[in-house]
């Protein structure tokens, strides 16, 4: 039986409580929340989980121009790392288990030098985030992006090598199946082959939509993810269609991200669940 | 792998198959005449021609490489920033419309059914719009197409209109919203140019929007999800060909990818990394599998099966 989170960057400028609630509602264990600390009362967060009888299950990083691990500008590079710690100190306030990491700023995509010194520079970035997540006991999980979001790790396979090169217990990969279902030939057969470095799961479906909205055949996904042993969370992370996600979310124009997609996302994988035998 | 090619013709096929010429060469140019032998060696019936730019690429060269090689030639747009069909400035709509009626021209003189391409828009502009400006944005749209519309249809070609993903447009992401706009144009010689990756991001159900399009599909491209050879990947093959055939579709389909090699290519479409051992290898392997999948009663014994 999968534990479930559902991402609250969809909800746009709503007040978290309400998002809280409504997760809760629909029969989520977890809430996966923005990393921008800043903005958030960690606090008051605490206490809308513990209203609502769920936990607190990842923290989602937004690298931006500012804080982009692999920028040209040392300044930069060194912004989005005190950025990352910055959400491991959240996470560990709120009891969460993952952070998220993807070493572009969102939407780059071409390099500012070569990828060799790129790739060195994450990697380096990425030991000294581990390390300061093991003293917190978070996980740091490296996300692939669609090419049209990032060109330095699109695929499952860049994100598995990037982790061995790493060589660190508490990072491992993420697969999120809408830049997948971009990149991947066959998504089931590349959560196998991530196997047991698998560390947190956002499905969405090939539009982005909650699961079932598209065309993504999520049974020998849900399939593989059982197989390979995987007990972290399964989460949501559903954006609109639209190049600039972030205007439509304040805009208040994606309705059907709110109760819609939110009941009908958790209720389609524990059908699958269901169906598949693993409960 | 020797393909048996007289028994791959006893049955006619309904489509002419083709290659883009974004998988030889970028800008593609006079220059490039080597581009039809080999296209045809390999056994293809069209070239498709993107006209990048128009200065290097003569109506004179295409016809006489067509006709030495044999092949038909598709041509098809390129839409930078300077070629917006729906800019809020009427000059720069109008610098749009010259171009796509320059490649109206030169369908006419190759004798292309069609031009075709995601010609309501500067490719990458993914803005949002208030309801309002979208909507000038969509009639700005109609208008400069449905006057090269009535330009081609004086001159017997068709215009076909290519949705693209929400990451290259912000104004015709599916078909059905590439139907909204084909209503709004008005004109029985504008269509649709479907393309398998990027309908693989954005259609509900690839065969329902082929079949909500119906005749109106003029054009076909077929690309893997990841822009790698078609049938090595997760685009639902059965259904899009069952589709096809439920509308009765007789056109071209073209295999079209990009050269990751080319940097302006690179980063127009994100495209980083090789999606094919090599270019070479799709254009042979791509035509392999459209043959297979679209004349199955006459495959020789012993080809490879394709994943669908």
């Amino acid at each position: 039986m999968f534990r479930y989170t559902y991402n609250t960057l969809v909800y746009g400028h709503e007040p978290i409580a309400t998002g809280i609630e409504r997760i809760a509602r629909f029969g989520y264990q977890g809430v996966e929340l923005v990393g921008e600390p800043a903005d958030n009362d960690a606090d008051q967060i605490a206490a809308a989980l513990k209203d609502n009888g769920v936990v607190a299950s990842s923290i989602i990083s937004i690298f931006t121009p500012e804080r982009d691990i692999v920028s040209s500008t040392p300044e930069i590079r060194r912004a989005a790392i005190d950025y990352l710690k910055g959400n491991i100190d959240y996470a560990a306030k709120l009891g969460a288990d993952v952070v998220t990491f993807t070493p572009t700023a969102c939407m780059k995509i071409s390099p500012e030098v070569e990828l060799a010194q790129e790739w060195e520079w994450a990697v380096v970035a990425a030991r000294e985030a581990a390390r300061y997540a093991a003293d917190h006991d978070v996980t740091i999980a490296v996300e692939p992006w669609n090419r049209y979001e990032t060109y330095l790790i699109n695929r499952i396979s860049q994100a598995a090598a990037f982790v061995d090169e790493v060589e660190l217990p508490n990072i491992g990969v993420m697969a999120d199946t809408f830049h997948m279902s971009v990149e991947e030939r066959d998504i089931a057969e590349e959560i196998r082959r991530v196997g047991s470095r698998l560390v947190h799961v956002h499905l969405a479906d090939s539009n982005r939509a909650a699961p079932g909205f598209g065309h993504t055949d999520f049974k020998p996904i849900v399939q593989a993810i059982a197989d390979v042993g995987y007990q972290g969370w399964v989460s949501y992370e559903l954006l609109p269609a639209a190049g600039d996600v972030w205007s439509v979310l304040s805009g208040g124009d994606a309705p059907e991200f709110l109760d819609p997609y939110t009941e009908a996302a958790i209720t389609h994988t524990r059908n699958l669940e269901r169906e598949l035998g693993l409960v | 792998m020797a393909v048996s090619a007289p028994q791959v013709e006893t049955i006619p096929r309904r489509n002419a198959l083709g290659l883009s010429t974004f998988v030889l060469a970028s800008p593609f140019t006079d220059s490039d005449a080597i581009a039809f032998e080999y296209v045809r060696t390999l056994g293809y019936d069209v070239i498709e021609v993107c006209v990048e730019d128009p200065a290097l690429l003569s109506a004179a060269f295409l016809q006489e490489q067509a006709a030495a090689s044999g092949l038909a030639v598709g041509i098809c747009g390129a839409f930078g920033p300077d070629r917006d069909l729906s800019h809020e400035d009427e000059f720069r709509r109008r610098s749009g419309i010259d171009y796509v009626k320059h490649c109206v021209d030169l369908a006419e003189a190759v004798g292309s059914p069609h031009v075709a391409g995601p010609m309501y828009s500067a490719t990458g502009k993914t803005r949002m719009l208030t309801p309002t400006q979208r909507s000038d944005q969509r009639q700005w749209a109609a208008e400069s197409i449905r006057e090269v519309a009535d330009y081609a249809g004086e001159r017997g070609v068709a215009l076909a209109i290519e949705p693209l993903n929400r990451f290259e447009t912000d104004l015709v992401n599916t078909t059905e919203q590439a139907l909204e706009l084909l209503s709004l144009i008005g004109r029985d010689n504008v269509g649709l140019l479907i393309d398998t990756f990027h309908m693989n991001i954005e259609e509900k159900s690839i065969g329902d929007a082929i079949q909500l399009a119906g005749d109106r599909v003029f054009h076909v491209q077929v690309s893997e999800n990841d822009r790698g050879t078609p049938g090595t990947g997760h685009v639902p093959w059965n259904e899009f060909f069952a589709a096809l055939t439920a509308i009765d579709y007789r056109g071209q389909i073209v295999v079209e990818s990009f050269l990751p090699t080319v940097v302006e290519i690179a980063r127009a479409v994100s495209l980083w990394r090789p999606v094919a051992p090599s270019m070479e290898v799709l254009a042979e392997d791509g035509l392999l599998f459209l043959q297979q999948r679209l004349s199955p009663e006459v495959v020789p014994s012993g080809l490879p099966t394709t994943a669908t």
